[in-house]
């Protein structure tokens, strides 16, 4: 009996930080975007005390409509394939023993220390017409002539995979490093095919890292605005380039609140839909 | 496993010990910085020892920040802001303190002005008042220069590589041809852009009738197929490397492009010019003031001014300055002769913003599809 | 067949890392042109790095950065391991939305984090700078140590702590001895996301940073938008060579150990 209090108080000990923390810098800030969502932007500078839902009506023009459809087209796009590159690195990853997975894990940390605005800079000089890449496939003989590469939707594509598919690796690597490797062994001993083991015991295990990859790639790519500016010439215009508009050129701050609002509802649907579709109890310890 | 673990561990904690050392040291080392410096030196005014700078990154050369603290041994934090309304929500929320010199553009300076967060420059204290450049003064955001100092004006022109395109460009209106297709770069400022489809239809920049910035959104989405790049920064760059063959950019860009390409072509569009100037102010509660005239007054002589202009790529507002720069940068840090009507892009009624706002996602969107 | 297997994984993974370094190559090559533009190679030259030395105010950036980025991950530690671990012990109504709640910041998009946490920084009257740009890097790096340790917790065996203080251990005794090693690859992971997330914030810190601190990715950010010169690849480069070192450093260091260590590990990796 008291030993159960002392548990349950010890619990709450160790959750206390997260609590406070959350509650005045995470809550407190967001309760103050959800009420600047309904204010009414002042004529010049600032924002005025009256009420409006203007900046929600605003929201339902058809330009910012297709915004937010373009925006989940990309972010869709990328995670699927970040999911296609990533699982598999992060299961071979974690499949590799010793010095091999370090170095892999190495490999894999590196780039992440040097600065993704700079990486990102490192693409332009690949995709640019005449870059090293036109230059590569020429000395080749496949093209002719430069391709206009750089500043289209296929590169946006590539910075969003290449800046967001170590999330995904690091996820699925964590949660397959953990699996007991010997339950797959024994469906192998009980004949099982290789296939079928790794779909019936490794993908089902491995799952909660995928998910949670999953959360960690696609949500970031709806506001990576500046990949979308550096490698799509800022003609890809997403929700968080939107944003970034009202804030820095239009600065109409309730409007760009409404639109987070709006933006963060979104995602944690999805979220909670992606639950309800996938029957995955653990992705509960997820989000 | 708890090797790499351990090789990670170590060199996360060994960054961490570094930084930590890295620092202590840095606090403490702006003051020793101080007093070595010659404060004997009779221009220095007395009390201030530090001047907090807040401007975009690239407004001064190292030699000039130096060349202040070495003679007044006042230590100066540049600190940067990457647009205009950045700028004036962090002076908002510091209450108009934190920064003792700001330099930004002409109407964010309006507003800065009517929230009350500019203060009177004390003239008496500027020396070098003289030197600036009338031309630059009097304008709609301080029609009385009493709170600024202008700091270099640029203009939105058009340039473009004629080994490239087959057209001769004079104006805005032949960027819709349809030879440019795919070609051509623009600024990523809604006004700028739409302000070009405003004076092809010979409307001014500043026109807060919304039916008359949606005619000019119209206008816009048959530019859209010759985007080819949507961009603030750098666009001489993709005109240099023939990404684009031609680009509207700003005076320090055209600056920059010109001198690395001399072929290039520069165009005063004839359909008229956008304008614009950058300008000097002190917050209203500045830590420093008197560090901050100390440093207004530095900058306006002659010979620093005509190396921040080299610097900057932007027209020089200092008319001492003129003679001393450079001949290789003069023809394009003076204002030239031929370029015709100018315009000054000022703050308009919300409405009309916001026109502004849904004209410009809908082109850049359809730029895109 | 067999062969084949266990060549494809290698090949695969090399391949992957292949084109992740590509993009860094070529920053390092042109961190060593003669000319100015980051577009045209001009002859090898070592000016950018003499311009690099004598820039002091990207040395600043760079300590403030690391420290930033140290205490962040700290704290992001601290904070998300424990809540990770008291909140799955915790029976509480408030446990879910709370969960949801501290998760939240990876979910909104920086700018408009940015955007609040200075309005509200500057409600409850905080000075601008180191102080605000912890707090707000470590909301943004919570949730993924939060998150990694959780989905850590979730594949543990529960009753190995629970023999643990059936046997009489006390609470911190039961934390420090068996959850913590056994969370630990998590919470590392964590940390280090958590630190090369807030060495690479620009958005963030933008907006709550103060007079006195630039950090790194503000100073690269500003760069970029003048004209990135050379100067700062030559600062990639060298960082990036620093990090090679420091891993090269700490794997001869660890190494005469290993060979002991090794049964012992792989004892350790069954028993989980």
């Amino acid at each position: 009996m008291s030993k159960g209090k002392k548990k349950s108080a010890a619990a709450w000990l160790m959750a206390a930080p997260l609590y406070i923390f959350t509650l005045v810098f995470v809550l407190g800030p967001l309760v103050y975007m959800l009420v600047l969502s309904f204010l009414q932007r002042a004529e010049v500078w600032g924002v005025t005390s009256q009420v409006t839902l203007d900046n929600y009506k605003n929201i339902l023009t058809p330009v910012y409509l297709r915004t937010f459809a373009e925006s989940f087209r990309l972010a869709v796009t990328s995670t699927l394939l970040i999911a296609l590159i990533g699982y598999p690195f992060g299961y071979f990853m974690a499949k590799l023993r010793g010095g091999w997975k370090r170095a892999a894990m190495l490999g894999l940390m590196i780039p992440f220390w040097t600065s993704s605005l700079i990486r990102l800079y490192g693409w332009i000089v690949i995709l640019r017409s005449g870059g090293t890449l036109d230059k590569a496939l020429m000395a080749l003989g496949l093209t002719q002539r430069p391709l206009k590469l750089l500043y289209t939707y296929p590169a946006v594509l590539v910075g969003m995979v290449y800046a967001l598919v170590p999330f995904m690796i690091l996820a699925v690597y964590s949660s397959a490093e953990k699996m007991d490797w010997s339950l797959v062994e024994a469906a192998r001993d009980l004949g099982a095919s290789a296939p079928r083991a790794f779909f019936t015991i490794t993908f089902k295990l491995t799952l909660p890292g995928l998910l949670s990859g999953v959360i960690l790639t696609f949500i970031p790519s709806m506001g990576l605005f500046f990949i979308a500016d550096i490698l799509g010439g800022n003609k890809v215009v997403l929700v968080g380039s939107l944003i970034q508009d009202q804030l820095n050129q239009a600065h109409n701050w309730p409007f760009a609140a409404a639109l987070s609002v709006v933006l963060m509802a979104l995602t944690s649907l999805m979220i909670w839909f992606y639950r309800r579709v996938t029957h995955v109890k653990e992705l509960e310890g997820i989000l | 496993m708890k090797k790499l673990i351990s090789a990670v561990l170590a060199l996360a904690l060994g960054a961490g010990m570094l930084a930590g050392c890295g620092g202590n040291a840095n606090t403490g080392s702006s003051a020793p910085d101080n007093s070595a410096a010659p404060s004997s030196s009779d221009t220095a005014p007395a009390g201030d020892k530090t001047l907090n700078l807040y401007t975009w990154q690239g407004m001064f050369p190292q030699e000039v920040l130096d060349g202040f603290t070495q003679e007044t041994g006042i230590a100066i934090n540049y600190a940067n802001f990457d647009t205009d309304e950045n700028m004036l929500a962090r002076l908002e929320a510091a209450g108009g303190g934190d920064y003792d010199v700001v330099i930004a553009d002409d109407y964010i300076i309006q507003t800065v002005i009517a929230e009350g967060l500019a203060q009177k420059l004390d003239t008496a204290k500027l020396a070098n008042w003289g030197n600036i450049d009338p031309v630059f003064q009097g304008q709609f955001y301080d029609p009385t220069n009493e709170y600024t100092v202008p700091y270099g004006s640029g203009v939105q022109t058009i340039v473009y590589n004629p080994a490239l395109v087959q057209k001769e460009i004079t104006g805005y209106g032949d960027l819709w041809d349809e030879t440019l297709k795919d070609n051509l770069a623009v600024i990523g400022n809604y006004r700028v852009v739409n302000g070009m489809a405003l004076k092809v239809m010979g409307e001014s920049y500043n026109t807060e009738d919304t039916a008359t910035i949606e005619a000019a959104g119209k206008k816009l989405l048959e530019l859209a197929p010759n985007i080819r790049l949507i961009k603030n920064d750098n666009v001489q760059d993709d005109l240099l490397s023939g990404e684009v063959g031609a680009a509207v950019m700003y005076t320090s860009q055209v600056t920059l492009a010109m001198l690395t390409d001399p072929t290039l072509k520069v165009v005063y569009p004839t359909e008229g010019v956008g304008f614009g100037i950058m300008g000097t102010f002190v917050p209203s509660k500045a830590p420093h003031p008197e560090a901050a005239h100390a440093f207004i007054d530095y900058v306006l002589r002659p010979e620093v001014s005509a190396q921040c202009f080299e610097y900057m790529g932007y027209y020089c507002t200092n008319q001492a300055a003129r003679d001393l720069i450079n001949d290789a940068y003069k023809p394009f840090l003076l204002l030239p002769d031929n370029i015709g009507e100018t315009e000054m892009i000022q703050p308009i009624a919300a409405a009309a913003e916001e026109a502004h706002n849904r004209v410009w996602t809908e082109f850049k969107t359809a730029c895109g599809g | 067949m067999k062969k084949d297997r266990s060549l494809f994984p290698r090949v695969y993974l090399a391949v992957v890392l292949g084109v992740m370094y590509l993009p860094i190559l070529l920053v390092v090559i042109y961190s060593f042109n003669a000319g100015r533009l980051s577009s045209v190679w001009e002859g090898f030259s070592l000016h950018w790095y003499q311009v690099l030395f004598k820039d002091a105010a990207i040395f600043e950036a760079l300590r403030n950065s690391l420290v930033l980025a140290g205490l962040t991950c700290l704290a992001a530690a601290v904070i998300g391991t424990l809540g990770a671990v008291g909140m799955q012990r915790l029976q509480s109504r408030t446990k879910a939305p709370m969960e949801y709640l501290s998760t939240l910041p990876i979910m909104i998009p920086e700018i408009i984090l940015g955007m609040v946490f200075m309005a509200f920084f500057s409600l409850l009257g905080l000075p601008f700078g180191m102080t605000t740009l912890v707090i707000g890097h470590t909301a943004f790096c919570i949730p993924y140590v939060f998150m990694l340790v959780k989905a850590r917790l979730v594949g543990l065996d529960k009753s190995l702590a629970e023999a643990a203080r059936d046997l009489g251990a006390g609470e911190a005794r039961v934390f420090f001895d068996i959850t913590l090693p056994l969370v630990a690859p998590a919470i590392l992971s964590g940390m280090l996301l958590s630190f090369a997330m807030s060495m690479d914030d620009v958005i963030i810190s933008i907006f709550v940073t103060g007079v006195e601190v630039n950090t790194l990715p503000i100073k690269i950010y500003s760069q970029i938008k003048f004209g990135v010169t050379p100067e700062i690849n030559a600062l990639c480069t060298l960082m990036l060579a620093a990090t090679v070192l420091l891993v090269l450093l700490s794997d001869l260091i660890g190494r005469p150990r290993r060979r002991r260590g090794a049964d012992r590990e792989k004892k350790q990796e069954v028993t989980q």
